[in-house]
């Protein structure tokens, strides 16, 4: 019985044909498409702030129409070989959330929050590709985004139960649904055929020992996730500062004085966005 | 009476064989395109005809289904039955009690002319499948680019109009070794990569005559205004350079080298894959033929790959510059 339900839910959750995203991104992204004289990189740079038009430009990039499935994991890259055309079509085809919620705000603010300190983490301990791990942070709490648009009375109730018992998200998700959002990331990442580095990213960033292939990825987002929450930028639906797997530590060999400098580096990349709006 | 269709122009006479006995047919069939525009040859009967269309095949067959001597459905069948003639595309005409009983599902037929029918729809019908089948006809069967039939064709045809242009042939650098270490579905997977990469770089330069076609393997081409060109070859090489690492497993990427064995059996060490670019101009109908462009193109390959790393070549009308990108 229980079981019929998580499969009844994960189709509920695989078959979302509209992911919203928040209009001021997909308004800066569209008059920046529109400009005759604008970028790549400039695109790419945009693209990268927002969790839902970088999850479908993966996505397209991915798809077996072109040939190539589960081969790119970076923004740029996936412009590169999509075009200007298939991006403006992407973008137009993108709604905004019809109601924006103060946690939807927060939600994104985090993502982004997580995907610097990513970088910024990768960068330090020295790893190949910075730019995808920063992949990876954007995008490990999108099957909360993916949820909140096909499951809406369950986020309901997922954030009074947070409210109620002080949970973490994670808990009440896995109180109310039988799953959490990072089991909701790998369906997601399996049905697009996200390539499998961003995926381990996604669904062990709350658990990085059990990282089969790319642990270093699901622990420098785990790092991360813990970052963007101690420094309150945005919110990731609980006020909890989460626990730290020493576990991270150990695949990163780094030592926890060292987030020390990397915090200083972050402190600075956090500015840089900060005049980022939402809103 | 000529039937004109608003922008409907073909590129070059067509040549269109018709068998039916059918003389009302026929007459409404030779009336839709003056003789500088379609060159027609009838047949009466089905047998007679097959030799002909044989040893010379028209750019279309229009068959009646009907014939006095043989099925039309038949003659259709033993023209689809040889690869050769496979891709000449045929047209079966009937009446609607025909095509209901005929079975022509069965047979290759590439499209239906139900008659009777006017002479707008037969036009558009014939024009409509002529033009879908010169598209398709030489595509490549993985990248759906144009193929070596049309890329010949477009430059000939700019030459004979004398229009300057930049003609550039770009192939990959230890494709080969990739291949034989990796198997052939993750070379394709390569293939759609750089195919992609070419496509959309010309594509960005929006406003000029461009074209982009795959000769097959890992041999494209590409066609530009001489004065973008070098900026696209720029840009193809940098996307090109970024992103094929990501085609490797991790332990290759990080070596940035393959171990793999040759044709003879030895073991050896392989670069990754890179690409080069030789590109010939033609400015002020230099070049009147195409064997002249792929030849300089040939000889300016050599130079290329001289290079061990991704760059392209221009002709700069006998002084040849090599560029790479920075490392």
């Amino acid at each position: 019985m229980e079981e019929d339900l998580k499969t009844e839910r994960k189709g509920q959750l695989l078959a979302i044909k509209d992911l919203p995203t928040l209009p001021a991104v997909l308004d800066e992204v569209s008059k920046l498409v529109a400009r005759p004289e604008s970028t790549t990189e400039q695109v790419a740079r945009l693209i990268s702030m927002d969790q839902v038009l970088s999850a479908k430009v993966l996505k397209m990039v991915n798809s077996p129409i072109y040939g190539f499935p589960g081969r790119i994991s970076s923004i740029s890259h996936a412009l590169m070989l999509l075009g200007f055309n298939v991006i403006r079509g992407i973008i137009v085809s993108t709604s905004v959330f019809e109601v924006m919620t103060k946690n939807m705000v927060g939600l994104w603010e985090h993502s982004i929050a997580t995907a610097l300190a990513s970088s910024t983490i990768a960068r330090a301990c020295g790893l190949r590709d910075p730019d995808e791990y920063s992949v990876a942070g954007l995008l490990h709490d999108l099957g909360k985004v993916v949820a909140t648009v096909q499951l809406p009375e369950l986020k309901t109730a997922i954030e009074s139960l947070v409210k109620e018992k002080d949970l973490t998200y994670l808990a009440a998700e896995k109180e109310l649904m039988g799953f959490g959002h990072d089991r909701i990331n790998a369906w997601l990442a399996t049905h697009w055929k996200l390539p499998p580095n961003i995926k381990e990213g996604m669904d062990h960033h709350h658990s990085p020992q059990t990282a089969q292939l790319y642990p270093e990825m699901a622990a420098v987002v785990h790092l991360a996730d813990f970052l963007a929450r101690l420094y309150e930028f945005g919110s990731g639906g609980d006020d909890n500062v989460p626990f730290v797997a020493p576990e991270a530590f150990k695949i990163l060999k780094i030592k926890p004085k060292d987030l020390e400098a990397i915090c200083d580096t972050l402190g600075e990349r956090f500015v840089e966005v900060s005049d980022l709006k939402f809103t | 009476m000529e039937q004109a269709l608003a922008g409907c122009v073909f590129s070059r006479p067509q040549r269109i064989m018709l068998l039916t006995p059918d003389p009302g047919l026929r007459s409404m069939l030779l009336s839709l395109w003056g003789p500088e525009e379609v060159e027609w040859t009838h047949y009466e009967h089905g047998r007679g005809a097959i030799e002909h269309l044989f040893t010379d095949p028209p750019d279309l067959l229009i068959v009646d289904n009907d014939l006095p001597d043989i099925k039309g459905l038949e003659v259709i069948s033993i023209v689809k039955s040889e690869n050769v003639y496979r891709q000449l595309p045929i047209i079966l005409a009937a009446g609607e009690e025909a095509i209901a009983a005929s079975g022509w599902c069965g047979v290759e037929v590439d499209e239906l002319l139900i008659t009777p029918s006017s002479p707008v729809r037969v036009k558009s019908l014939i024009y409509l499948t002529l033009a879908r089948a010169s598209r398709s006809f030489d595509a490549n069967p993985l990248t759906r680019l144009p193929g070596n039939s049309s890329i010949i064709q477009r430059i000939q045809e700019m030459m004979d109009r004398k229009e300057d242009f930049a003609l550039a042939y770009a192939d990959l650098d230890f494709f080969k070794s990739f291949n034989d270490k990796y198997g052939f579905s993750r070379g394709d997977e390569v293939l759609m990569m750089t195919a992609r990469v070419i496509v959309t770089t010309i594509r960005s330069f929006t406003g000029v005559k461009s074209f982009v076609g795959h000769v097959g393997g890992d041999d494209y081409v590409f066609i530009l205004p001489p004065d973008i060109v070098e900026t696209a070859c720029q840009r193809v090489v940098e996307s090109f350079d970024s992103i094929v690492p990501h085609f490797y497993d991790e332990e290759d990427r990080v070596r940035g080298s393959i171990v793999s064995t040759d044709r003879e059996g030895v073991i050896k060490t392989f670069p990754l894959m890179t690409i080069s670019i030789a590109v010939v101009f033609n400015l002020d109908g230099r070049l009147t033929h195409y064997g002249q462009a792929s030849q300089i193109a040939m000889s300016l390959k050599k130079k290329a790959k001289e290079n061990k790393k991704s760059c392209y070549v221009l002709d700069n009308r006998g002084r040849n510059a090599v560029r790479e990108e920075p490392a």
